[in-house]
């Protein structure tokens, strides 16, 4: 079982490349688990065609542990197993604390077990801002770490902090930088500066996808690229980079 | 209202479950929490305190600490702590704050093991559950990392007694009763977690050909020990000498099975109960076995805190607070249980106490009996009689 967590500075298109990364595999014959770590509940939504479904932690709330494993799932395109942690009102309870008790409650549940998936995408809301935000990095969660980032200043700047983090916690047994995707705003100089972090930081550029038309398109569809436009530019380089980032977990395969 | 004692005591939490499995092994046990709540462990819920030196610690986290997540100084403090008293092992247990602010303790014990070379255990206690969680997983973090691989049983009868501690079996002779029983009965006693036995006994848990699980907080550590060494475990306390007779056979017989079973024999009850038992699963189910075959009457167990569900009879009952408690206890005719159970107990109910360290400290601790084997008809005689 290969895991990783997708972190990145908020609105730079965490989720709309994991759904993404996540419909090229299960495409491929991949057993595909993705879990939104973000109260907002929006990661997977795009592999749901948009429809609503239950987060771990209105279940706790509603239900306490009188629930399923499966009340906590959707299925979504080609079979990914969608998982949404959810989280406290805006502005009330603690989002960080609400990621650990969701994942507890997944580990807990039995989910890894029973669904046995191939692989795990964590998609984790925004920059490390807490302890909570680390759960998806913790021993035991996701083994490697991938940050997007665009050429963009503050997104930089994130990505610089949530490295300079995995870095810390190499002694504690935590997830290890798997790499840069680089998700192009067309800045001037984009792909300098992204080089130069990952420099910077040790590490390298696994991938860099397009700024492309494709991509609000599909998602005001409420689909992925990969299901709405599968033939597009867009989706092979979404498959180019699942397979390089396939790779960086040591597992080396040709995926269409 | 619910999760809520307005009116009984609470039972002691996971933390000082933690300190009191690990109490005689030689190790350094650091709760995580703000300074002053150690003596809630200390005073309240740990008897060997005063008589028996053992290496407790409070980190006395901070509210800056807290806010800044600044794990560095317990670290360090631990580091240095251990590296000066060269502990056998340390094992840091977590409180309510740190469970607020989402502390790694697994990844801390790591980090204070790479630095200071001593095996270091990160327990993510919370104070939220009761003390046979904490000892549970105390217990269980030892068999899976701290017994010898090598050793394999014997055929010799010897005996691992798990789950004594004495926030269930006080200090008052109980665990000394349940070896000299087991020696009377053919046993060897291969080590007992974790009352009156070294560290090394428990290293070597291995060779015993069969583990008596005498409380719930000992059954995770069976299993473990049951997966790794295939070692069979009976569940249940010799109370009585009837029970204690069936108790030794069913050790016999899962020594030549490798069977893991009980030994209660209890009442089938379709109407209502005649006795209504509040206690520990494991103590509680040996206890009414031992009372309905004395006595022919039915005993109903309610059981307030963690168990097997497997164990109880159809009309036992999990019940944790008061909203839950009271309307089972509403049509008692006679209610053995814990002194500070009184007040939510019918006034014309028969109220016999039988105090239990884990729900009201020391308060009672010189009433608390040795039902060991005949100590139990000598309990009977005084409280139920004929």
């Amino acid at each position: 079982m290969i895991k990783i967590a997708v972190y990145g500075k908020g609105g730079i298109g965490k989720s709309t490349t994991v759904s993404n990364l996540s419909a090229v595999l299960a495409k491929n014959g991949f057993k595909v688990m993705q879990i939104g770590c973000d109260p907002k509940a929006d990661s997977t939504s795009t592999l749901r065609d948009g429809k609503p479904m239950n987060t771990v932690l209105d279940l706790v709330r509603t239900k306490k542990n009188d629930f399923a494993l499966e009340d906590m799932v959707t299925e979504g395109f080609g079979g990914v197993i969608c998982v949404e942690a959810g989280g406290p009102t805006p502005g009330l309870g603690c989002a960080g604390r609400g990621i650990i008790a969701a994942l507890e409650k997944l580990k807990e549940k039995g989910a890894y077990e029973t669904y046995q998936p191939d692989i795990v995408f964590y998609d984790v809301l925004g920059d490390v801002v807490c302890g909570g935000f680390t759960m998806p990095m913790r021993d035991g969660y996701a083994d490697k770490v991938f940050v997007v980032t665009s050429g963009e200043n503050m997104s930089i700047h994130a990505a610089a902090n949530i490295a300079v983090a995995v870095d810390q916690f190499k002694d504690r047994g935590y997830a290890q930088l798997g790499g840069l995707i680089l998700n192009r705003r067309n800045v001037k100089n984009e792909e300098e500066k992204v080089q130069e972090l990952a420099e910077d930081i040790e590490s390298k550029i696994v991938g860099s996808l397009s700024r492309s038309e494709y991509v609000q398109d599909a998602d005001a569809m409420h689909k992925t690229v990969i299901e709405a436009f599968p033939e597009s530019d867009m989706a092979k380089e979404y498959t180019l980079l699942a397979q390089s980032i396939l790779a960086e977990c040591g597992r080396e395969v040709s995926l269409c | 209202m619910k999760q809520t004692a307005s009116i009984i005591s609470t039972y002691a939490s996971d933390v000082s479950g933690v300190c009191s499995a690990l109490y005689e092994l030689g190790g350094m046990t650091v709760m995580h929490d703000p300074s002053g709540c150690n003596s809630t462990y200390n005073t309240h819920d740990e008897p060997r305190w005063y008589d028996f030196d053992s290496l407790i610690f409070i980190s006395a986290l901070s509210e800056m600490e807290a806010i800044m997540g600044d794990d560095d100084r317990l670290i360090e403090e631990v580091v240095e702590t251990a590296l000066q008293l060269k502990p056998k092992f340390i094992a840091i247990a977590g409180s309510p704050v740190p469970m607020v602010i989402g502390t790694d303790f697994k990844a801390i014990a790591r980090v204070i093991e790479k630095k200071s070379g001593i095996p270091c255990f990160g327990f993510t206690t919370n104070g939220m559950h009761s003390y046979l969680s904490g000892a549970g997983m105390a217990f269980e973090a030892f068999a899976q990392r701290m017994v010898d691989p090598a050793d394999k049983a014997e055929g010799k009868h010897r005996v691992n007694i798990l789950g004594a501690t004495p926030l269930d079996f006080s200090v008052n002779g109980s665990v000394d009763s349940i070896k000299i029983w087991l020696e009377q009965n053919g046993f060897e006693v291969n080590s007992c977690w974790a009352m009156g036995s070294e560290l090394e006994d428990l290293v070597h848990s291995g060779r015993a050909d069969v583990n008596l699980v005498v409380s719930q907080s000992g059954l995770k550590a069976a299993k473990v020990l049951n997966k790794q060494f295939g070692t069979p475990f009976v569940m249940g306390v010799p109370v009585g000498l009837d029970c204690s007779k069936l108790l030794a056979e069913r050790l016999i017989q899962a020594e030549q099975s490798g069977q893991c079973s009980t030994s209660f024999t209890r009442n089938v009850v379709n109407g209502e109960e005649d006795i209504v038992l509040i206690a520990e699963s494991i103590y509680g189910c040996s206890l009414a076995s031992a009372i309905e075959q004395k006595t022919g009457k039915n005993v109903r167990v309610i059981c307030p805190l963690e168990g097997e569900k497997d164990i109880l009879m159809p009309h036992d009952v999990f019940a944790t607070d008061e909203v839950e408690l009271m309307p089972v206890l509403e049509k008692a005719k006679i209610i053995i249980a814990d002194p500070l159970y009184q007040p939510i107990c019918p006034k014309d109910a028969k109220f016999i106490p039988l105090a239990h360290e884990a729900f009201s400290g020391r308060i009672y601790r010189s009433e608390i009996p040795n039902m060991i084997g005949e100590g139990f008809n000598h309990w009977f005689a005084e409280h139920i009689g004929g």
